[in-house]
């Protein structure tokens, strides 16, 4: 269980909060995405709350023990997370870096067990026919592909996803959220992402936590949290809320047309 | 384990290991030569086994500490490649040279060429080693400071502290006396027909050391690779492992440099040769690489001086191989 409490980040001295005060419980074998306007702080609270950013007040505990108490290398083994730009200055294969996900279990000395868990990964990557190609000579859809490759690889029970979704289309986005949901159903992984378009979060995850300014301004289930009361303010724009098959679908492309 | 090693990759890296090996022995013979027959000929005499033997009781501590020095140059420079994330980095390029020159010139100006500061090789090693890795941890808080990349802050910090600690050193040079301008000269010179077996003593095992705890990282380095975030999320506890490397890579410096001498391109020659020949991202083959091409370039560098009766400098040779080689790369990346 991960456990955030009462964090208050900020970059400098006299820089004002990135967050302030945030308190959160993330909900086991489940999709929860953090939605909010540019600058509401969701990248900061993923980097803290994956121990990227040490936490400067308050603390992230992993099963009741601080994470800053638990060596780096155990860290990994618990929580895989994937950044918005994972560019490599390297020119590796699909195989090798699949195969750096089993890093925090064996050191970089692999063996038969990892070798194994790495094809099972690519395997369920449907990565087969691309494990030997550079990273640069395959689709951006791809590409991200085998990113979640390697972290599966990295069998952790809890996986961070900042903005996964970025630079890709419609057809590979929607491909990756149905990649995640598989994860949550199929594997029971816990997943946090970090999400840009509110369509994506009603969609498919189980719970939305809505940041605004740095402070969660409200969280729960996509009902309740897909509502014009609570993204007006969080995402400073009117929004008009249509049913679609049972789901929220937002449109927000017309200024007016709230208040319907 | 056996599937593995005869991978086609596997077997590009072993064929050029041994490519290069045996050009390493043919250069050896060439400097062996260079300094016994080719000098013998010259002058019409004929070799004589036992002024044979005598030559080489003097080329062999000079073979073993061409040997070392490249090897630490090569194997610290491409760690410090990875560490900054930059192929056309070295730690000679942003000044670690210049500094080790004027730490040298400061002993001699002010305590004299005589004084135990200077001649003790322990205490002036000591010294040395000490204001490299100082320096090192300096630039290397800006690094440390933000997660941007800051490979062109370094780049420039490093060459404006060179140029300033370049001009200082040239300064101080100029008002010494003439005996004590010898004594600089003498100390941070490429050479390594005279070389200093007080150094050698000290300079082996800590070379040694270097070597031996940057090959035993890696695999940690070629997760570092991958960049900060990966690395963090990977599990390697990156700014330990990145002061821990800061720390080999000043020491490895200061030791190379005070055995023979400062050699800017070497490493940066070695480091890219290896890459563009073995093809792999991994680190142990590329150490391995790397270190060779630097012995084969200084080895085979030498005798071409010797040959030419010193007409020509080893820096020159290597310089000039290693601009055109900066030249290529250059144009290279900017193509791609």
């Amino acid at each position: 269980m991960i456990e955030v409490k009462n964090i208050s980040q900020s970059y400098g001295k006299n820089a004002g909060e990135t967050l302030t005060n945030i308190s959160l419980t993330v909900r086991e074998k489940t999709i929860t995405a953090l939605v909010g306007a540019n600058g509401a702080g969701k990248s900061t609270l993923l980097s803290v709350m994956t121990n990227l950013l040490p936490a400067k007040k308050g603390s992230v505990s992993i099963n009741g023990t601080d994470v800053r108490k638990i060596k780096t290398a155990q860290v990994a083994r618990q929580i895989a997370f994937l950044k918005q730009t994972h560019q490599l200055s390297i020119k590796i294969t699909v195989q090798d870096l699949v195969e750096y996900g089993r890093f925090p279990h064996c050191g970089g000395r692999l063996k038969d067990a990892d070798h194994e868990k790495v094809a099972e990964c690519i395997k369920y990557m449907d990565l087969g026919d691309l494990a030997e190609k550079y990273l640069d000579e395959i689709s951006g859809g791809q590409r991200q592909r085998a990113f979640i490759a390697m972290i599966l690889a990295q069998d952790t029970p809890y996986i961070f996803l900042d903005e996964p979704l970025n630079n890709l289309d419609i057809k590979y986005s929607v491909e990756m959220m149905k990649i995640v949901q598989k994860l949550v159903e199929q594997l029971g992984k816990t997943i946090v992402v970090v999400l840009h378009d509110i369509n994506f979060a009603a969609a498919y995850a189980g719970h939305i936590v809505a940041m605004k300014d740095g402070r969660i301004y409200k969280e729960g289930t996509p009902a309740e949290v897909i509502t014009p009361e609570v993204l007006n303010p969080v995402f400073d724009h009117n929004f008009h809320i249509a049913d679609h098959d049972g789901k929220k679908v937002c449109l927000y492309y017309d200024d007016n047309a709230a208040g319907e | 384990m056996v599937a593995r090693l005869v991978k086609p990759r596997n077997i590009r890296i072993m064929a050029v290991l041994t490519l290069l090996l045996a050009l390493i022995a043919g250069a050896t013979v060439l400097y062996i030569y260079s300094r016994t027959y080719a000098n013998a000929n010259r002058l019409g005499l004929t070799m004589h086994p036992a002024a044979f033997e005598s030559i080489m009781a003097r080329i062999r501590p000079a073979m073993m500490s061409m040997i070392a020095a490249s090897a630490v140059l090569a194997v610290v420079s491409l760690s410090f490649q990875t560490i900054v994330r930059s192929r056309v980095l070295t730690p000679s390029m942003i000044g670690f040279d210049s500094i080790f020159v004027g730490t040298q010139t400061v002993l001699v100006f002010v305590f004299g060429a005589y004084s135990v500061w200077f001649q003790n090789p322990y205490v002036n090693y000591a010294i040395t080693a000490g204001v490299m890795i100082l320096t090192s941890f300096l630039m290397f808080s800006f690094i440390l400071r933000s997660s941007k990349n800051n490979v062109i802050f370094l780049l420039m910090f490093g060459l404006v502290l060179s140029g300033i600690v370049g001009s200082g050193t040239r300064y101080l040079q100029v008002i010494m006396n003439q005996s004590e301008f010898f004594h600089v000269q003498a100390a941070t010179m490429v050479n390594v027909n005279n070389i200093n077996t007080n150094i050698a003593n000290i300079a082996f095992p800590i070379m040694a050391i270097v070597v031996g705890a940057i090959l035993w990282r890696h695999r940690r380095l070629d997760v570092m690779a991958l960049g900060p975030d990966q690395a963090k999320g990977l599990g390697i506890p990156y700014e330990r492992e990145l002061r821990i490397h800061l720390i080999l890579i000043a020491v490895g410096m200061s030791v190379a440099t005070a055995l023979i001498g400062s050699l800017t391109f070497l490493g940066l020659l070695a480091v890219n040769a290896a890459r563009e020949v073995l093809k792999t991202h991994k680190h142990l083959p590329l150490f391995f690489g790397s270190s060779l091409m630097a012995i084969l370039t200084l080895v085979a560098g030498q005798a071409v001086m010797e040959l030419l009766q010193g007409a020509v400098p080893v820096t020159v040779i290597i310089n000039l191989v290693g601009c055109t080689y900066i030249f290529y790369l250059v144009l290279k990346e900017n193509k791609t």
